[in-house]
């Protein structure tokens, strides 16, 4: 749940220098070259891309059933049949992390789209229309905003009851507000441009405005602030479900497993290291990425 | 100055009252009877039917909003309906416990960002920044419970220095009280820390720049007072205002740092009154809560205007 909209945002959601022109299509292969090559990003790309396929062919590649438990066999050190060993009922710890990358993905994307898309269109409503639904929206999200994150998300997940949707939909309200502020400012910055009083003039309704000429240039930032909060929304998942508030058990969830691991540090320290190994390195991986995408599309804040 | 603070507590307020209806439509979200939710379906029925009076469930939804209100505003944030402790008396009596973690993992995390954060700005793509950005790396990407089992597997179980479990109030030894808060306070401060570190050293490498910090090395300054005259100086807004938006994230982390080390602060008792099904205790705790962030978000902005001039006047 870390740095929410740290380096791209101000606290009162003040806006990025606006961007440039629209890009040129061959331009855009200039981009992903320049983000593929940054420092770390190749590595965060394949992490990635092997994190999103072990999770889509799961079934095919996992040893055993996750599920599976076999008591005689409980905390077995890792080993040619049980590569990351078993946990303290016997399952497969490998087989468990291979399906529980599913919910570590599910919940990061899906939390982060709702956020995007509620998010993006409070904003855009309220920067747009301002007047009284600028002030009603903001001060929605200034009150979702008065609660710490993960304290917010586990009363949602409270009132929701636990389970994988009650943690997407309390993650997605958690990062709305972020994304109405960022949504808002740019659009508050782009209103007062040329090329938006152009339009105007030659009688381009606001639903044309909006698509042709404001969602273009706000898409920059925005797409940089959701590829950081992945990472965090896998985290906070991970968070969630270690407290026991987010995925129950049995279902394997990083988090759940790492928590139900760590009273058997001492005797079986490898129930929590294969879990959370994955957790780390895929947030690892998403952190590169994130910041490879904002270097190559806003090369002004690299630091 | 004056101005900056009456603008800001009155921006507050429709905050606040927004704030409360969240949390009193929380007991209404949840699905089904919330009685039955807190005591499970098979409790007695006469006394449910006691318990739906006593909370006010049985009222329509505004006159419960305004009774409610109504205590909330003299100080009555309601009380556990598992042992009927006032919610104000549990979260004064933990509330020590959460203030002493979270200041001593502020103190951790700036006596390892400092030093971290300016060698690495000053020695730029040198092994010393090499290292600073893997500790700000991995300390962004490793959760805050992964952190608390390695240090208790380290420090706890194989070499056993320090407890991995419970609270020592500082009236049994201050030793002891110490010992008792260091893992926690490490867990919740690297995070921080990393944080801390990626901020200043970026602040302190665009400062370095500056032209009146090559007039103060061309004046023959000693480059230590130039970075400490300086470039600090105005390196520093940044990390104040980094510290200000960590806020929620380390109020967060102590609810999870608390939870794994068995401290009785606050964020243990939000999970435990969850855990519990304890609505009416959950429902106060987070409304202190809330209340808590508001106003140490306001006393950052004042800080924050009072370092930095141009933000009282703009």
């Amino acid at each position: 749940m870390a740095e929410r909209a740290v380096s791209f945002s101000d606290a009162s959601g003040a806006p990025l220098a606006p961007t440039g022109a629209p890009r040129v299509r061959n331009q855009r292969w200039a981009l992903v070259k320049r983000a593929l090559t940054a420092r770390g990003a190749p590595f965060g790309a394949a992490v990635l891309a092997l994190v999103v396929l072990i999770a889509l062919v799961a079934p095919f590649i996992s040893p055993y059933d996750p599920l599976k438990q076999d008591l005689v066999n409980a905390r077995l050190a890792p080993s040619a049949e049980h590569l990351l060993g078993t946990d303290d009922l016997g399952r497969d710890v490998l087989s468990r992390v291979i399906y529980g990358s599913r919910v570590s993905l599910i919940a990061g994307l899906a939390s982060v789209a709702i956020g995007v898309v509620v998010g993006s269109l409070l904003g855009l409503v309220a920067g747009f229309s301002g007047g009284l639904a600028d002030s009603l929206v903001m001060r929605l999200v200034d009150a979702v905003l008065a609660f710490p994150g993960l304290v917010l998300a586990l009363a949602l997940g409270a009132v929701m009851g636990a389970g994988l949707f009650g943690v997407v939909i309390a993650l997605g309200v958690v990062y709305t507000p972020t994304f109405a502020r960022l949504m808002r400012g740019q659009v508050l910055s782009i209103r007062e441009r040329e090329f938006v009083a152009a339009a105007r003039v030659i009688g381009s309704p606001a639903w044309r405005i909006v698509a042709k000429h404001v969602l273009p240039n706000v898409a920059t930032p925005i797409v940089i602030q959701a590829s950081l909060s992945i990472a965090f929304a896998i985290l906070a998942e991970a968070s969630l479900s270690f407290l026991g508030l987010g995925v129950p058990p049995p279902t394997p969830s990083w988090g759940g497993m790492i928590n139900q691991g760590r009273g058997y540090l001492q005797q079986a320290p490898w129930i929590v290291f294969g879990p959370g190994a994955a957790l780390f390195v895929t947030v690892l991986g998403l952190n590169f990425v994130g910041d490879a995408i904002r270097d190559a599309l806003d090369p002004r804040i690299r630091v | 100055m004056g101005t900056l603070i009456l603008r800001r507590l009155a921006a507050m307020i429709p905050v606040l009252v927004l704030v409360t209806f969240g949390v009193f439509s929380f007991i209404h979200l949840t699905p089904g009877d919330p009685i039955d939710a807190m005591m499970g379906e098979s409790f007695d029925a006469a006394a449910k039917e006691r318990i739906r009076v006593e909370l006010g469930l049985d009222q329509p939804i505004h006159v419960q909003y305004l009774t409610w209100i109504g205590r909330v505003v003299r100080g009555d944030f309601g009380r556990s309906i598992r042992d009927n402790e006032p919610v104000i008396e549990n979260v004064s009596r933990r509330i020590g416990v959460s203030l002493q973690l979270a200041a001593y993992a502020m103190a951790i995390s700036l006596a390892v960002a400092f030093p971290v954060g300016i060698l690495s700005a000053t020695h730029r793509n040198s092994p010393i920044d090499g290292f600073g950005t893997m500790f700000a790396l991995f300390g962004i990407c490793m959760p805050n419970f992964l952190i608390a089992l390695l240090l208790i597997y380290v420090f706890g179980v194989k070499l056993a220095w320090l407890p991995i479990s419970g609270y020592s109030p500082p009236d049994d030894g201050l030793v002891a009280w110490v010992r008792s808060l260091t893992l926690p306070a490490i867990t919740l401060g690297l995070a921080l820390a990393a944080v801390v570190t990626r901020t200043l050293r970026s602040s302190l490498l665009e400062t370095l720049s500056e032209d009146y910090v090559r007039t103060a090395r061309a004046k023959g300054l000693a480059e230590y007072l130039v970075i400490r005259r300086h470039a600090l100086k105005n390196g520093l807004i940044p990390v104040v205002t980094i510290l200000g938006l960590q806020l929620g994230t380390l109020i967060g982390g102590a609810v999870i740092t608390e939870f794994i080390f068995a401290l009785p602060g606050v964020g243990r008792l939000v999970v435990s009154a969850i855990f519990s099904r304890d609505y009416p205790m959950v429902q106060g705790v987070i409304l202190l809560i809330a209340i808590g962030f508001v106003l140490s978000n306001l006393l950052v902005d004042i800080v924050y205007g009072w370092l930095d001039p141009r933000i009282r006047y703009g």
